[in-house]
Parts: C-alpha cells; sequence; structure tokens
C-alpha cells in the first residue's frame, strides 16, 4: 500500500533546483538517499552508476546529505550521471521520508506516492524497485549507516554512539576527536605534515588525522611524541605494515618504549606491565591500531584478513622496567643512548605466559622459556625465522644476572635449548629443512639466535615471564624511532 | 557536531575488475607464484588446464608473498599477460 509522498524542491549540483513533481513528470521516479560518510551508500552508487542516466521508464535521482560542494564531490568519486539534489543540513527531506539508513532507495509513483523502499545496499530490492538488471557483482547485500539527521537527533545526548555509526571505533567507545581536543593534542605541530601512507589502503598519515587517532584512543597529549614515534616506526617499509595488516595470522603491533619518557607519561612498566590499568599504556598502542584501521583501511573483516585476530590487537604497548634489569635496557643495545627515549615495533602473536618458580640455574631457566617458545606458531615449525619478544619478569631477569649471564648468554642459551631431531618433527605442519634433514638431525627453534629479543618488565614478586611469537614469515624488521619530547 | 575525521576520503577506492574475456584460444596468461607454500602446485594443474583451452602461458614470481608485489613484477604482469592468476595461499 502506498504512502504519501513528500513534496520537495532541492539544489541539483549541476543544474537548476528540481521538484519532485519535476522528477515525477514523466513517471515514477526512484530516489536513492546517500551521503559521503558511508561506505555502503558508495557502493550503491558505484553500482547505479552504470545505469547512466537511468532504466528505461524510471527517472533516478540521488538525494545526498551533504553541501553542494561534498555531494559533487560523492557524485564524481562514483561517477553516477544521474541527477543529484544536494540536501544539507537540518535534512528536512530525510526526516519527512523518515530515512533512518543510508542508502534507502524510495520509489515513488506520480498520483500514487511512495510504493516500495530498499534500506542499505539490496541488489535483488533495488532491480525490484527499478525494473531493470543491475551487475552481478559481489557483494548483492550490505547494511547501511545512519542517516545525517539521525545523528543530528542524537547529538548532545549520544555523541559516543554516533562515533561508532561512523566506523571510528575498535568496538569500544572512544572520545570524540573534536577540532578543540586535536588542536590540543596537536599542540605546536603542524597538522599537516605528514608520516607517509599508511598500508593497506594508504590513506595518508597526517599529524592531525594521527592526532584524531590519539584523542580517539583516550591519549593525554604528553602521550602523542610516544604515538608520533611509534606511527613512524611502524610506517618504516622495513616493518611491513601491509603484510601485517591484511594477513590471515592473528598477530599485530607490539610497542616497547625505553628511556625517561616512561616515567614522565606515566606508563607502568611494573606491575601487572602487560595488562590493563595505565592509561598510558593502553592509549598508546590502541592510538598506534586506530591509525592502522581507519587512516590505513586495515579493518577486521576487511582489509584485515585475520582468522582470529588477538585481544592485543587492541592495542599493546609495553614499558621496559629498566631499573630492575640486570642488562642494558632495549634502546641501548640497539644503539640510542640511555637518556633518549625510543619507541621499538615488533610484529607479535599473543603473549605466552611462563611459569618457573623452581629453576636454580641460569640453565635451567632458559630451558624452560626456551621450550615454552618452542610450541609457538605451530608446534613441528621448526625453525621459525621471525623474531619472537621474551618479556622476563624482574625475578627471572635477577635469577641469569645473580649468575653473571648477559643478556647475549641468555639469549643464546634460549637458542642452544630448543633443538629437537627433525624425525620427532616431520607431522603436520612442518618446514621444508624439516623434511629434508636425516631423522637424528637436530633443528633448532629459530634459524638465528638475534630473532630472540629480551626485555624485563613486571612486578618486583612472582616469576611469570612471557613470550610474544612472532608474525612468522612476514620479514618485519624490528624498527625504533627516537621519540621527540620535552618535560 | 562537527569533529576532525581521522580517515583519508582520498585513499584508493576500490577498483572495478577488468572485463572477463569469452575465449581463452590465443590468450596470454600470466602465472604468477606469490611463493607461499605448494602455491607452484596449484599453478602446474591450472596451466595445464589452460594449455587445454588454447591458452599461452607465462610464468611469474613475486619476490615474498607477504609483501606487495614490486613495480617490475606488476610491469612484466602488465607486458607479458593479457589475464593473470595469481595462487593465493597454502
Amino acid at each position: 500500500m502506498a504512502s504519501a509522498a513528500p513534496r520537495f524542491t532541492l539544489e541539483r549540483i549541476d543544474g537548476d533546483p528540481l521538484s519532485l513533481d519535476a522528477l515525477t513528470a514523466g513517471g515514477p521516479v526512484v530516489l536513492v538517499f546517500a551521503h559521503a560518510d558511508c561506505p555502503t551508500s558508495a557502493l550503491a552508487l558505484r553500482r547505479l552508476a552504470g545505469l547512466g542516466q537511468g532504466p528505461a521508464g524510471v527517472a533516478l535521482a540521488c538525494v545526498a546529505e551533504e553541501t553542494p560542494e561534498a555531494a559533487s564531490r560523492l557524485a564524481r568519486r562514483t561517477g553516477i550521471r544521474f541527477p543529484v539534489l544536494a540536501e544539507p543540513a537540518p535534512f528536512e527531506v530525510s526526516r519527512a521520508y523518515e530515512i533512518a539508513t543510508v542508502p534507502t532507495a524510495v520509489r515513488i509513483e506520480p498520483g500514487v506516492g511512495v510504493t516500495g523502499t530498499a534500506a542499505g545496499w539490496d541488489a535483488d530490492a533495488y532491480e525490484r524497485l527499478l525494473g531493470a538488471s543491475l551487475p552481478s557483482e559481489e557483494p548483492r547485500r550490505k547494511p547501511g549507516c545512519g542517516a545525517r539527521w539521525t545523528y543530528e537527533a542524537a547529538a548532545g545526548l549520544d555523541e559516543l554512539e554516533d562515533m561508532i555509526e561512523r566506523g571510528w571505533s575498535d568496538g569500544l567507545p572512544v572520545v570524540p576527536p573534536t577540532p578543540e581536543r586535536v588542536e590540543t593534542m596537536l599542540g605546536s605541530r603542524d597538522g599537516a605534515h605528514s608520516l607517509g601512507p599508511v598500508p593497506p589502503a594508504h590513506g595518508v598519515a597526517t599529524l592531525e588525522r594521527l592526532a584524531a587517532c590519539a584523542v580517539l584512543a583516550g591519549c593525554l597529549p604528553r602521550y602523542f611524541p610516544v604515538v608520533i614515534a611509534a606511527a613512524e616506526a611502524a610506517l618504516d617499509p622495513g616493518f611491513n605494515a601491509h603484510g601485517i595488516g591484511v594477513t590471515t595470522q592473528p598477530a599485530g603491533p607490539i610497542l616497547v618504549v625505553n628511556g625517561p619518557v616512561r616515567d614522565a607519561i606515566g606508563l607502568n612498566s611494573g606491575m601487572g606491565a602487560l595488562g590493563p590499568g595505565a592509561r598510558a599504556n593502553m592509549t598508546i598502542g590502541r592510538a598506534l591500531r586506530l591509525l592502522l584501521t581507519l587512516t590505513g583501511g586495515a579493518r577486521p573483516g576487511g582489509l584485515d584478513r585475520s582468522t582470529l585476530g588477538h585481544p592485543g590487537k587492541l592495542g599493546m604497548c609495553v614499558a621496559e622496567n629498566e631499573e630492575a634489569s640486570p642488562w642494558e635496557p632495549l634502546h641501548v643495545e640497539r644503539g640510542f643512548a640511555r637518556e633518549t627515549s625510543t619507541v621499538t615495533v615488533f610484529a607479535g602473536d599473543a603473549p605466552l605466559s611462563v611459569s618457573d618458580h623452581r629453576s636454580r640455574t641460569p640453565e635451567e631457566l632458559a630451558a624452560t622459556l626456551a621450550w615454552a617458545a618452542a610450541g609457538q606458531w605451530s608446534p613441528f615449525w621448526w625453525p621459525m625465522d621471525d623474531t619472537s619478544l621474551f618479556v622476563l619478569c624482574p625475578e627471572h631477569a635477577m635469577l641469569f644476572g645473580a649468575a653473571g649471564w648477559a643478556k647475549e648468554q641468555v639469549r643464546a642459551a634460549i637458542f642452544a635449548a630448543a633443538q629437537r631431531p627433525a624425525g620427532e618433527l616431520r607431522r603436520g605442519e612442518t618446514t621444508p629443512l624439516v623434511q629434508a634433514s636425516a631423522d637424528d638431525a637436530l633443528v633448532r627453534k629459530w634459524t638465528q639466535p638475534e630473532l630472540i629479543e629480551i626485555v624485563v618488565a613486571g612486578g618486583e614478586a612472582g616469576r611469570f615471564s612471557a613470550v610474544f611469537g612472532p608474525c612468522n614469515g612476514m620479514q618485519a624488521e624490528v624498527v625504533t624511532r627516537e621519540i621527540q619530547w620535552s618535560t | 557536531m562537527e569533529y576532525v575525521s581521522p580517515i583519508d576520503d582520498s585513499a584508493a577506492e576500490p577498483v572495478p575488475f577488468a572485463p572477463r574475456p569469452r575465449e581463452l584460444g590465443g590468450r596470454r596468461v600470466v602465472l604468477l607464484d606469490i611463493t607461499k607454500n605448494r602455491g607452484s602446485e596449484l599453478l602446474d594443474r591450472v596451466e595445464q588446464h589452460l594449455r587445454l583451452y588454447g591458452a599461452e602461458t607465462f610464468r611469474l614470481s613475486k619476490e615474498i608473498f607477504s609483501k606487495p608485489a614490486s613495480s617490475e613484477v606488476i610491469e612484466r604482469v602488465a607486458i607479458h599477460g593479457d589475464l593473470a592468476v595469481e595462487g593465493l595461499a597454502d
């Protein structure tokens, strides 16, 4: 049964204002309500672009919830040639038609009214409304986005829902990036400065967009220098953010922060260092993840093809407990001065906890750590050829330190301990090396000891260390960047 | 309410598929091995079938599966092929 079709006149992006009466003068019209921030709107318009001016006997027009300039950009971007009507705020036509979702197609018969609607992208329903065939491309269906006037109705009441509607989230609530908050995050920095394209979709990481991500993540402005250095490290081509961003593996970036900045901004390197509780740790890692997801387009289920993912992909930022370590901290090991502050990025799997409250010698403890890591990636896949990151708790580190072991010795001992005869490894997923080796030939878990990185973090009591398995096969280099900051 | 968008609207839009040919006879088909484990075995079988249909085949490899193909590889695919088949995963 038909319902009334409210009359309207709207500005056409490339001509005189157009009324509903004019659109229906020659027969039925299908109006497609859309806006530029909605990927499903863009998908629908691209599919409809193949119809040229529209199918025979039915007029076709887009009502874009945009200013005329933004509506023109949307038309260019999607290649549509049928009329586009700009409907800027307060979106009276969308309200009058009670359009909750974009895209929504509405068929109007002259003298009758609205005879059919289709919300979101639904190729079959659109074909019925238009009485014409569309290209048989996937996807045939896709849910739409909230219409703009529904945001406005919610504004002030529920900004947080607005952020989720826009897709500016990792699934958790975010802080809305108002111009004031983004400006405060940026400080005196040039928002237009570019850190380069972010794989896989190659959106450009301007400092303004990065600041927007930092605001969304919940960062305080004093964390921003760490976020910038983290983004610089992750965008270094050696890190292979493209491969890590799109792989079916679960891995994500793991940040390690060193130097005086840790205390200055309140990073927790002590009790619960890998877990929740400290705003700086939680939000810095999250800001980088949001940059990769939103600016870089690595959305889970979209370009991010990770089969399972892992909880640390929300953001993982570890501060090294340099004060509890018997060794040089990671950044000094990597050639930076101790008083410098740095971020180092690894590609890592979920951390595996390693309990050892019984070992009394460094050899025993190194073996425990090695055999815990030996099951990572896949238990019969020996050797792995990317980096594993061991996070030693202070008590474990002290056991090695008290025995006079340098970090290099710990690395060598872990490397040497994890070896097995090839004959025991020829099962399931195994390597060409294992397949080619004699039964009694010993194979190691890593191709070289340098793939074992060690940092110290955690509380003073308890003998639980952890190891992040690698993003194997990615050739993801470990990249360190200096943090430009001042107190 | 006005916000600063974290999204770059000018970032690459999806590229539509090229039109598919109706016949394979006389077509040059590049078989691109991305170097994933056993991908070449799949491509061997695909190659046999393509030849049965009269296609001329040409094998190319990416440098490493986990990174985008270099511009040189992409250029060679374009030079040597009317069509390309990529062996994606193991």
